[in-house]
C-alpha cells in the first residue's frame, strides 16, 4: 500500500514539475516574442538590473499582460475543475454553461451604463445571475436536476447572453463597438499592473475560501448518502462550492473577458499530466494548466499575424472546440452521454 | 388550410412592413407610388428600390430556406433541437466563403458565395459523423454538442480572418451573426435559384422521409432506399442553408423555431409542413428584421441577433423537455 502510494505520489510530483516547467517556458516565450524580439539574456539583465529593453518589456510592455493572463487562466481553470468535479461531467464548465458570457454581459452593461462599480463586482453579479438562471431552469418537472440538462440549459443561456452582447455592441459607435467586441471575445491586450493586482487579489481570497471548502468537495464525490452520513449538509455544501466556482470564473472574466474553453480544457488536461485524483490536486493542476493555456493563447493571438493583435479568445475558440469534439466522441464511446 | 392562409397573410404583412418601415419614414402611399410610378430622382423611391427591395428578397430567400432546412433536419434526425445554426452548418458555409475570399484575396461577393454550398455540405457531414450518426446513435444531445463545438471553432476562424484582414465591423457582423443590412451587395439571383432547387428537392422527397421515420426496415419494405433519401436530404439542406448564408450570413435559430409552428399549420404531413415552414420562416425573419430596425434607431439590430434573442429561450424550453434518456 505504501509503496503504491509512494509511486503515485512520485508520479504526481513529476507531473507537477512538468506543469511548472511548462508554465515557466510559456511565460519566458511570451515575454520574449513580440514586435521586438528579446533574448533570454535581455530578460535576465532586465530582471536583475532594471535597465535595458528587458526591463521595459517586463515592467510595461509584456509583463503586466502575462501576469494578468496567468491569474485569469488559473481562476478560470480552477473554476472549471470545481464544476467538473461537482457535476461529474467533463463538459460541465462555466464557459460551456454560459456563466462566463453572463459575467461578460454584466460588465459591458455596467461599463456602458457608466457605473463606478468595480469590474469584478459586475462580473460576479452577471456570473451568479447566469448560474442561478441555469440552475433554476434546469429543474425538471419532477424536481430533479440532471447534469446533461444543466449543460444544455447552460448552452441556451450562453446563446441568450451572447445575443444580448451583440445587441449591446450594435448600439455603440463604431470605435467603441470594435473595442467591446474584442473584449467580449476575450482579450489580454493592453493590460496593466492594476489588472494583474486585481485578478491575483480576488483570486487569493477565493483560493482561501476554496481551501476550506475542498474537504466538502471530496466528501460529495463519495455520493450524497455517504457525505450526509459523515456529517456534511450536501446541498448547502454544493451551493457554496458552486458559488466559489462562479466567483472564480467571474474573477477571470473581469480582467480577460469571457475567453472561451479555458475552463473546459484546463481540468482534464491538467489531470492527465499530474494524474491527480483528489479534488485538491485536480483543482491545482487545472489552475496551472489554465494559466499555461491562457499565456500561450495570448502569445499566439498577438504573434500569429505580424503587426496585428487578435483577441486571445479567437485562439482558444479555434483550439478549444476540437478538444470539445474529441471529448464528446470519447464520452460517447464510454456511454456517458 | 385556414392556418396556411393566416400564415400567408402574415408573410404579406411582414413584406409590406419591410418595404415601408425604415429610417426614412415611408407609409403605404409612398410604397405604392414607388412601385407603380418609380421616380429615380426621389430619394425615398430610391431607398425602397435599392435598399429595402433587396432586403425583402434576401429575407424571403433566407427565411424560407432556413425554415425548410430546419424542418427537413428535424424530420430526418428526429431531433427537436436540429437547426442549421445550432448544428454548425451555417458556420461551415460562412467559413468556406470567408476562407475562399482570403485565399483569392478578393471581396466575398458574387461567385465566392458559391463556396457556401461545399462548406455547408462538409459541415453537415462532419457534424453528423461527430455526433455519432455513423454508428446510428446520433441523439439530440450529442448532435447539439457536436454542432455547438464545430460552430464555435469555425466562427472563431471566421472572426480571426476578418479581424486579421482589418475589415469593417459590418463585415464581421454579417459573417458571425447574420444580417440583412447589406442585402443589395449579395448575389441574390444565384442564391434564389439554389433555394428554389433545394425546396423542390425537399418537397419531392418529403413522403420518402416520412416513410424513413417509420424505421429503416419498414421504409425498405415500402420501396425506399434509406441511404439515397438521406443523401437527398443532405443535398436539400445544403442547397437551402448555402443559399440562406449566401444572402444573410449565418442566421441561427430560425430552423429551431419554425418547424414546431409549421407542424401546427401543416398538420403532420411533411409536404405541407415544408410549405408552411417556408412561409413562416420568411415571415418570422422579416418581422424580426423589422423589429431590429425599429428598436434602436438609427442603429439597427442585426437579424441574427434578433432570431437568437427569440430562439435561445425556445432552445432552453426544448432542452428542458428532452427526456433524460432521449438519445442522451
Amino acid at each position: 500500500m505504501t509503496v503504491k502510494m509512494n509511486a503515485k505520489m512520485t508520479a504526481g510530483i513529476r507531473g507537477g514539475l512538468v506543469l511548472a516547467a511548462a508554465l515557466l517556458l510559456a511565460i519566458v516565450l511570451s515575454l520574449m516574442i513580440g514586435q521586438i524580439r528579446l533574448s533570454v539574456s535581455d530578460l535576465w539583465t532586465g530582471l536583475l538590473t532594471g535597465k535595458g529593453p528587458g526591463a521595459l518589456t517586463l515592467r510595461v510592455l509584456r509583463g503586466p499582460g502575462v501576469v494578468t493572463a496567468i491569474g485569469a487562466g488559473a481562476a478560470l481553470g480552477a473554476s472549471g475543475a470545481i464544476f467538473q468535479i461537482l457535476l461529474r461531467n467533463p463538459l460541465a464548465a462555466p464557459d460551456v454553461m454560459g456563466f462566463t458570457s453572463g459575467a461578460g454581459l454584466a460588465v459591458v452593461c455596467g461599463v456602458l451604463a457608466g457605473t463606478t462599480l468595480p469590474m469584478p463586482l459586475l462580473s460576479a453579479a452577471g456570473g451568479l445571475a447566469a448560474a442561478c438562471a441555469v440552475a433554476i431552469l434546469a429543474i425538471k418537472r419532477d424536481g430533479t436536476q440532471v447534469p446533461i440538462t444543466l449543460i444544455l440549459v447552460g448552452l441556451g443561456i450562453g446563446f441568450l447572453t451572447t445575443a444580448g452582447n451583440s445587441f449591446i455592441v450594435t448600439r455603440l459607435p463604431p470605435e467603441q463597438a470594435a473595442e467591446a467586441q474584442r473584449w467580449l471575445t476575450g482579450s489580454l491586450a493592453a493590460r496593466d499592473w492594476g489588472h494583474a493586482a486585481q485578478v491575483f487579489g480576488c483570486g487569493a481570497v477565493l483560493a482561501v475560501i476554496l481551501a476550506i471548502q475542498v474537504r466538502a468537495l471530496g466528501l460529495l464525490e463519495l455520493g450524497d448518502d455517504l457525505a450526509n452520513g459523515l456529517g456534511l449538509r450536501s446541498n448547502r455544501a454544493r451551493l457554496q462550492l458552486a458559488g466559489t466556482g462562479v466567483l472564480l470564473a467571474a474573477t477571470g472574466v473581469a480582467v480577460a473577458g469571457p475567453v472561451p474553453f479555458i475552463a473546459l480544457m484546463a481540468g482534464p488536461l491538467g489531470m492527465r499530466v499530474t494524474g491527480a485524483t483528489q479534488p485538491g490536486g485536480r483543482i491545482i493542476s487545472a489552475a496551472v494548466t489554465g494559466a499555461i493555456i491562457t499565456v500561450l493563447a495570448d502569445l499566439a493571438a498577438r504573434s500569429i499575424v505580424p503587426g496585428l493583435q487578435l483577441p486571445a479568445g479567437v485562439m482558444t475558440g479555434i483550439f478549444g472546440a476540437p478538444y470539445l469534439l474529441w471529448l464528446l466522441s470519447r464520452e460517447m464511446d464510454a456511454g456517458d452521454i | 388550410m385556414r392556418a396556411m392562409a393566416v400564415a400567408a397573410l402574415a408573410l404579406v404583412f411582414a413584406a409590406v412592413l419591410t418595404l415601408t418601415v425604415g429610417v426614412r419614414e415611408g407609409g403605404f402611399a409612398l410604397l405604392w407610388q414607388a412601385l407603380t410610378a418609380f421616380d429615380p430622382t426621389d430619394p425615398a423611391h430610391i431607398a425602397i428600390h435599392s435598399i429595402r427591395m433587396p432586403r425583402l428578397i434576401a429575407g424571403l430567400i433566407a427565411g424560407a430556406a432556413l425554415g425548410m432546412a430546419g424542418t427537413i433536419m428535424q424530420a430526418i434526425t428526429r431531433n427537436p433541437l436540429a437547426d442549421p445554426g445550432i448544428l454548425g452548418i451555417n458556420a461551415g458555409a460562412a467559413f468556406a466563403v470567408v476562407i475562399g475570399s482570403l485565399i483569392a484575396g478578393r471581396a466575398d461577393n458574387g461567385l465566392m458565395a458559391a463556396l457556401a454550398f461545399p462548406g455547408a455540405a462538409a459541415a453537415a457531414v462532419a457534424v453528423f459523423a461527430l455526433g455519432g450518426g455513423l454508428k446510428g446513435d446520433a441523439g439530440p444531445v450529442r448532435l447539439t454538442l457536436a454542432g455547438v463545438a464545430l460552430s464555435a471553432m469555425l466562427l472563431s476562424f471566421v472572426s480571426a480572418i476578418i479581424l486579421a484582414r482589418n475589415e469593417a465591423l459590418e463585415v464581421f457582423r454579417f459573417w458571425v451573426t447574420g444580417s440583412l443590412a447589406q442585402a443589395g451587395m449579395r448575389p441574390l439571383g444565384y442564391m434564389a435559384v439554389a433555394a428554389v432547387f433545394g425546396s423542390a428537392l425537399a418537397i419531392a422527397i418529403a413522403p420518402r422521409i416520412e416513410a424513413l421515420s417509420l424505421g429503416s426496415a419498414l421504409a425498405r419494405g415500402l420501396g425506399t432506399n434509406p441511404g439515397r433519401i438521406q443523401f437527398g436530404a443532405l443535398v436539400a439542406v445544403t442547397a437551402l442553408t448555402g443559399a440562406a448564408v449566401g444572402v444573410a450570413g449565418p442566421v441561427a435559430f430560425l430552423g429551431l423555431l419554425v418547424p414546431r409552428l409549421a407542424r401546427r399549420v401543416g398538420g403532420h404531413v411533411l409536404r405541407r409542413e415544408l410549405i408552411a415552414s417556408a412561409i413562416l420562416g420568411a415571415a418570422i425573419l422579416l418581422f424580426a428584421d423589422t423589429i431590429g430596425r425599429l428598436v434602436t434607431p438609427p442603429a439597427e439590430i442585426r437579424v441574427g441577433t434578433m432570431t437568437a434573442l427569440i430562439g435561445a429561450p425556445m432552445f432552453i424550453w426544448m432542452a428542458r423537455r428532452l427526456r433524460a434518456g432521449a438519445g442522451a
